[in-house]
């Protein structure tokens, strides 16, 4: 099994590695004799060699950098999707596979094109919080931090329904895209690290693309406690809240 | 008239605030609402001294105040460490007289970095110090570069700017400026050829975003850097770190000030600099500041040791969602070659404001910990699955780590025959759950 990390030097805000540490040790613990493979700015690899691909959060000027580099990946990253592979684009990746990026200074950096959605970002305040997701092929929900300074319009294909925090623009209820099995969430941070069942389920995708391997989950109880203790510690502040 | 009675009333409600013990920003805060424009209409001294950045905002701006006011200068400064507008303007007119002139020879302010653009509508610094620009408080700063914007629109152009030559991000703020004054260090012995941690983020130019090398790191990001292809560059200093002995707890300051350190951490170091560089612009005699910060132990309560039953330790205030600061109190737990216990405690992320966030645990450099002097580590409070989840991705072996969520039962643990000193690092929001429970000195 081969796992590329895209940009790991240059998106890579909030620790966001643990995502791919994650996958790699799920596949460890499960026999799937996993490699990971790094690449950024200026490299060149095959999509067709990997059957997880991850990119993760970046500064606004980091994130238009590395668009002028990724667009040379597109027909690869549609065919790869088309196919069924997994990919997990964090933060403000997934905003590249839109139609457009207008920063806050106007300036409109054209997108990848898979998606017609489009992304308007502001420099004066940080939209920042605590969520609660869920999706329908998930049973237990998410939880993670967004933070962002953007407005995303004209996502057809979201994957979450927004209990508790943000979507993706304001007053939206859904949050991210997907199609097949390729994610973006602007959930932060090592999301596979804070949601072992959500791991769970990308591991189990794998073995499907793959050679159906048995996806070994015994280890994840510290992952688990923390998933509760974080999942009940939101839901206190949702319901406070909400009263 | 309406001067005299703002600060009439913000005298007033500082000196009841101080009575019943409440913190220093609601007078100013009340006095803006009075007089939004108070700041321009009072007569401010020659000296306005800023102090900016991510980490060591309050060490240095106490060093500084330390060290001005042995040397016979009135000082008014902000003591509490209210940092934002509110807290500023209950600084200024509280020094004031009734006619709003402030009677002090030196303004010194500790200024958030995010809101100092407020702060610094009215009142223009004379200096203005930026520290560094670290990951911080992500959760509420988004990251280093949003912080440098919102700090640009602070900086007048009249402004003499005292920058960190070895933050790349910092020292943009002095590129193609004439009044700047430059702190560092030079290659010093506890330097690294390599990059060392987990993510680097002086990976990049700040300027043109193509690959920086460095001849030599500090610590984490900071060190000599050059751009591979717009020649941005360090820059050279005039105040500088020549020499550090960390084992002895030395520094040298400009190749002959040696400076005694009580914390013995190159992040103290840089603290030291900064306020030595400020006193020495300020007029002071060098040999003077030496003696003054030689051995300073810092009043602000970040360290504090104690004795836990037979044992002695110190706790280390770090500041969780800081990798660097983390960082930094490992390293000095690391370098404690009479062995060490160490222990973590990530019980509510922040004092001020909610989050159940822990992705910063991933940017600290715990591998670090995998070191014959660490001899037990112990993960406590209520994000301790966080921690363990986190200590179970280095390659520490996990019969030296003890979790457990209580604190006082953390305790009890480390409350054996050892020997080892125990460093317990953690946050504001978390510390007082700890020394509620040992003899603090």
């Amino acid at each position: 099994m081969k796992i590329l990390h895209l940009y790991h030097d240059i998106m890579n805000l909030y620790g966001e590695y643990g995502n791919v540490r994650a996958v790699e040790r799920i596949l460890q613990k499960s026999n799937a004799n996993p490699e990971v493979v790094t690449a950024t700015l200026g490299d060149s690899v095959n999509f067709d060699d990997f059957d997880f691909i991850y990119i993760g959060s970046g500064t606004e000027k980091n994130q238009k950098i590395v668009l002028d580099d990724f667009k040379k990946y597109t027909n690869q990253l549609n065919d790869y999707i088309e196919a069924g592979k997994v990919a997990l684009f964090t933060g403000n990746s997934f905003e590249m596979l839109g139609k457009s990026i207008t920063d806050a200074d106007s300036n409109k950096y054209d997108g990848m094109g898979i998606f017609d959605f489009e992304t308007v970002e502001q420099n004066k305040t940080r939209v920042t919080s605590d969520v609660i997701f869920t999706a329908d092929f998930l049973d237990e929900p998410l939880v993670g931090f967004v933070n962002k300074c953007s407005e995303i319009k004209g996502v057809e294909t979201p994957i979450f329904d927004v209990k508790m925090g943000i979507g993706n623009c304001s007053g939206d209820k859904k949050e991210g895209v997907m199609l097949n099995h390729m994610y973006g969430t602007h959930l932060t941070g090592p999301v596979l690290i804070k949601n072992p069942y959500f791991l769970e389920y990308i591991a189990k995708i794998l073995s499907g693309n793959t050679d159906k391997f048995e996806v070994f989950t015994d280890y994840l109880s510290y992952e688990r406690a923390g998933y509760e203790v974080t999942l009940s510690e939101l839901t206190k502040r949702m319901e406070n809240n909400s009263n | 008239m309406k001067v005299l009675f703002t600060i009439i009333v913000c005298k007033i409600l500082r000196f009841i605030g101080k009575l019943v013990g409440k913190g220093s920003s609601l007078p100013g805060q009340i006095a803006l609402k009075i007089c939004p424009d108070i700041l321009k209409r009072v007569q401010l001294p020659k000296y306005i001294i800023a102090v900016t950045g991510s980490n060591g905002k309050t060490s240095t701006v106490e060093m500084i105040a330390h060290i001005l006011t042995q040397n016979g200068k009135n000082v008014a400064w902000n003591k509490e460490g209210s940092n934002q507008i509110e807290g500023v303007t209950t600084l200024i007119l509280n020094s004031a007289t009734l006619t709003g002139k402030v009677k002090s020879d030196i303004l010194l302010i500790e200024s958030d970095e995010r809101f100092a653009q407020y702060t610094f509508k009215y009142i223009v610094p004379t200096h203005y110090v930026i520290t560094n620009l670290y990951r911080d408080q992500l959760t509420r700063n988004g990251h280093p570069e949003w912080v440098y914007n919102a700090i640009k629109d602070s900086i007048h152009p009249e402004t003499t700017l005292i920058l960190n030559a070895d933050d790349p991000l910092v020292s943009s703020f002095g590129k193609d400026r004439e009044n700047v004054i430059w702190f560092g260090a030079d290659k010093l012995s506890s330097d690294t050829e390599k990059f060392v941690g987990v993510y680097n983020d002086g990976a990049y130019c700040p300027i043109c975003k193509s690959p920086m090398k460095y001849s030599t790191y500090h610590y984490d990001h900071i060190g000599h850097y050059e751009c591979t292809s717009c020649g941005y560059k360090r820059h050279n200093t005039e105040y500088t770190v020549t020499a550090v002995d960390l084992q002895k707890g030395e520094a040298q300051i400009n190749g002959k000030y040696t400076i005694k350190l009580a914390l013995k951490s190159l992040y103290n170091i840089y603290n030291l600099l900064a306020a030595f560089t400020v006193a020495s612009i300020a007029g002071i005699d060098q040999d003077k500041i030496a003696k003054n910060i030689s051995n300073y132990v810092l009043k602000n309560g970040r360290v504090v040791t104690f004795e836990l039953g037979g044992r002695r330790g110190m706790l280390l205030t770090s500041k969780h969602e800081n990798s660097i600061s983390y960082n930094q109190s490992i390293r000095l737990a690391c370098a404690d070659t009479n062995g060490c216990d160490v222990m973590f405690i990530v019980d509510a992320v922040s004092r001020k404001y909610f989050t159940s966030d822990v992705s910063w645990l991933w940017d600290i450099y715990f591998e670090m910990l995998n070191n014959d002097n660490v001899r037990q580590i112990v993960l406590a409070g209520k994000y301790c699955n966080d921690l363990a989840v986190r200590f179970s991705y280095t390659d520490i072996p996990s019969d030296k780590i003890k979790v457990t969520e209580d604190i006082g039962q953390a305790c009890e643990y480390l409350d054996s025959d050892r020997k080892e000193y125990i460093y317990v690092i953690t946050c504001f929001s978390d510390k007082d759950k700890f020394l509620g429970k040992v003899k603090v000195d």
